[in-house]
């Protein structure tokens, strides 16, 4: 059994499952950071799991986002169907821990000393605003990614899928080099990085999409990265760690939520810093 | 194949042809022929004052119109116009659809062909592109290039979403970047680059806000010192808000008139001597560089050689200064600087007003003029109109001025027009 910060979260590592538990605590819970939620936690103890073996279908339940989960990872959900059982299925709890089990195993959920307390005040804060950028009602003045293309490019975007056109990769892919009917093609990218160049937008000009949350995080950070296979692309910085931006300074590509519009959360790769 | 000459080239296929005729029909072959030699100038040009206007879209339209109309000395009936072409990002969504037709309605040219342009903050750059080469092509003698953006009317999150809907929604947007957040990647890698840092960006602020104060028509006409500019509030670090253009209400319209038929209207008619444009990846991760700008360099290429002179030639320059860092790049993409000089050609103040070759921004630029997205382009050929003839206020007329260029930018880059008027022909 081992136990390390891995993206940002806790994992406990058995012989059966994976425990992945949040680093936060509110009143003695795990609770979530400000982007993260059942499906951040599932897709990390997935990605975690898939260093020791291989895992080919997984079964989720209500609460995770199964075509993000199988997009991040390239597992495939279980369709529901008797003919194929799952030999893997992700559990959630009450709290913000979430295990990647083999079927029918026998899970002990480990105690683990890493608590980050969060100020009660910034995490109902943080809690409201999702619920309320969740929430039918509300009708974002966000930038428009439909479904549909959300799902389009979720490959390229989640799990930095490319393309190999001659020596060069191309990321993100372009049509205009579609191999045999599908946008990419052998090539996906290691999730690390240099910082090329970054900013902080204030609250204030943060793109509307954010204008729930923005305020209440004092902003948002965007980073420009090289990616370590050559491509570069830009990042917005998770929301839950205090990030010390620098030029050149190294970074990994991590899965978390970035906004909510009509219903659905949009995911994504953010940037964070190298130190675990 | 054989080409064999006939005695009577309209007679031969039996047709009887009388010779008036056949002259008339030589005449009309050499006209469509010497059409590729035509020149175009722009013999009108007008514009709303820039800023919080209180009129809506159709009010500030038929303002820059008649505006533009009032300008030409000669006879000039707006039903003159054969073609029109208007720049917007039909920003809000108000009017998205036939937003031309819906202006030209109000601005006394009913019926005439007219369509929006649209390439984000360079929309009427490219109106004006189309308007010239609809005059070049020969299907068009008198043509309307316009520009409009109505933005204050909205609430400020309805503002911000319309403020970052021309970068790459799919993969720029949902990292958080808007324009000043794009800039502000640019701004910080340029001064990682090159000998440059924030001061640079404050001479462009100081120097377009001394220019724009004298400017009746610029949003701001105020000038700012140095130490204010420099400590403004912080909206994408390192750009302060001094660094960032104002969003602004406006509408710009200018009249092209094929060269047989310029002098009818103006005397002092003003040439469109040179022009090109260029596109480049739309994201900014997607460029080799993020320090300079591949569409201005292409773009500014191709007017310089049509015009047959240099950036050295260049009087006056209106660029794109949505952002102080935009200027410094621009300045070097165009030829004024060298690469990685533009910095330093801001800190000596080379583009103030008649203190270097170029004077850059007489108006005020966008950074104090101000910025109505769609009407900015021809809001810039309104101001080398207005300076070639030595029309505007006393204390920024640039002196001796010969030859002007505009350059229009979309987004981060992702367009650019480029255009060179003269004085003479």
């Amino acid at each position: 059994m081992t136990d390390e910060v891995w993206m940002g979260y806790l994992v406990h590592h058995a012989a059966d499952y994976t425990v992945v538990q949040s680093p936060f605590v509110l009143d003695g819970a795990r609770v979530f950071g400000a982007d993260s939620d059942a499906t951040t936690l599932a897709v990390a103890g997935l990605l975690h799991r898939l260093n020791h073996e291989a895992v080919t279908v997984v079964s989720v339940p209500d609460g995770v986002d199964g075509l993000s989960l199988s997009a991040a990872t390239g597992v495939s959900l279980h369709d529901g169907g008797a003919e194929q059982e799952p030999d893997w299925e992700v559990l959630i709890s009450d709290e913000a821990i979430v295990v990647v089990s083999r079927k029918n195993a026998d899970v002990q959920i480990p105690m683990l000393d890493v608590e980050v307390e969060v100020d009660a005040d910034f995490h109902a804060a943080i809690e409201s605003a999702w619920e309320q950028e969740l929430g039918a009602g509300h009708v974002s003045q966000g930038a428009y990614v439909s479904q549909a293309q959300y799902n389009e490019a979720a490959a390229s975007r989640l799990k930095l899928h490319g393309q190999t056109n001659g020596d060069q990769i191309v990321w993100p892919p372009r049509f205009s080099h579609v191999v045999e009917g599908a946008t990419t093609s052998g090539a996906a990218l290691e999730h690390r990085g240099n910082v090329m160049t970054w900013t902080t937008l204030s609250a204030a000009g943060a793109p509307s999409e954010f204008s729930l949350r923005a305020p209440i995080l004092g902003g948002v950070s965007t980073v420009l990265l090289a990616l370590n296979d050559g491509p570069n692309g830009v990042f917005l910085v998770v929301d839950d760690e205090d990030t010390v931006l620098a030029m050149d300074a190294p970074m990994q590509l991590v899965f978390r939520r970035l906004y909510a519009q009509e219903g659905f959360v949009r995911y994504g790769l953010k940037a964070r810093a190298i130190h675990d | 194949m054989r080409v064999r000459l006939v005695q009577e080239p309209y007679g031969h296929c039996g047709v009887n042809v009388d010779a008036s005729l056949r002259r008339e029909r030589v005449y009309e072959m050499l006209r469509l022929l010497g059409r590729c030699m035509v020149d175009v100038a722009v013999v009108g040009a007008g514009q709303t004052k820039y800023g919080n206007h209180p009129l809506g879209l159709k009010g500030m339209w038929a303002e820059a119109a008649s505006k533009a109309f009032a300008s030409i000395d000669g006879d000039f009936e707006p039903a003159a116009v054969e073609e029109a072409f208007i720049g917007s990002i039909a920003f809000g969504g108000s009017q998205l659809g036939n937003t031309a037709a819906l202006l030209t309605e109000h601005s006394g040219m009913d019926g005439v062909s007219v369509r929006r342009v649209e390439n984000a903050c360079a929309s009427s750059g490219f109106a004006f592109r189309d308007a010239w080469m609809a005059i070049k092509s020969g299907q068009a003698d008198v043509v309307v290039a316009g520009g409009i953006e109505k933005m204050n009317d909205l609430t400020p999150e309805r503002k911000r979403y319309w403020l970052g809907v021309s970068g790459d929604t799919e993969w720029e947007r949902l990292a958080g970047l808007t324009f000043p957040g794009t800039y502000a990647l640019m701004a910080r890698r340029y001064f990682h680059e090159f000998d440059a840092n924030h001061d640079d960006l404050v001479h462009v602020s100081v120097k377009n806000h001394f220019h724009g104060s004298f400017n009746a028509d610029a949003h701001i006409q105020k000038q700012v010192s140095f130490e204010k500019a420099a400590g403004g509030f912080m909206v994408a670090d390192p750009l302060t808000l001094y660094d960032c253009c104002p969003t602004s209400d406006g509408a710009s319209c200018v009249v092209l008139a094929a060269d047989h038929l310029a002098h009818k209207f103006t005397d002092t008619p003003v040439w469109v001597k040179g022009a090109g444009a260029a596109s480049d990846n739309l994201a900014l991760h997607d460029r080799p560089s993020i320090t300079q700008l591949k569409a201005t360099q292409t773009a500014s290429a191709k007017a310089y050689k049509m015009a047959g002179i240099g950036a050295r030639q260049i009087d006056l320059a209106e660029v794109h200064d949505c952002f102080t860092i935009a200027e410094v790049l621009a300045t070097e993409d165009l030829g004024f600087a060298q690469r990685g000089e533009g910095g330093l050609f801001a800190r000596e103040g080379n583009g103030r007003l008649n203190e270097g070759t170029t004077t850059v921004n007489s108006s005020g630029g966008l950074k104090s003029k101000g910025h109505p997205l769609g009407a900015t382009g021809t809001g810039q050929v309104v101001e080398v109109f207005k300076q070639l003839r030595g029309q505007v206020e006393s204390q920024r007329q640039v002196r001796d001025a010969e030859t002007a260029l505009t350059h229009n930018v979309g987004g981060s880059g992702a367009t650019c027009s480029v255009h060179i008027f003269g004085r003479d022909r």
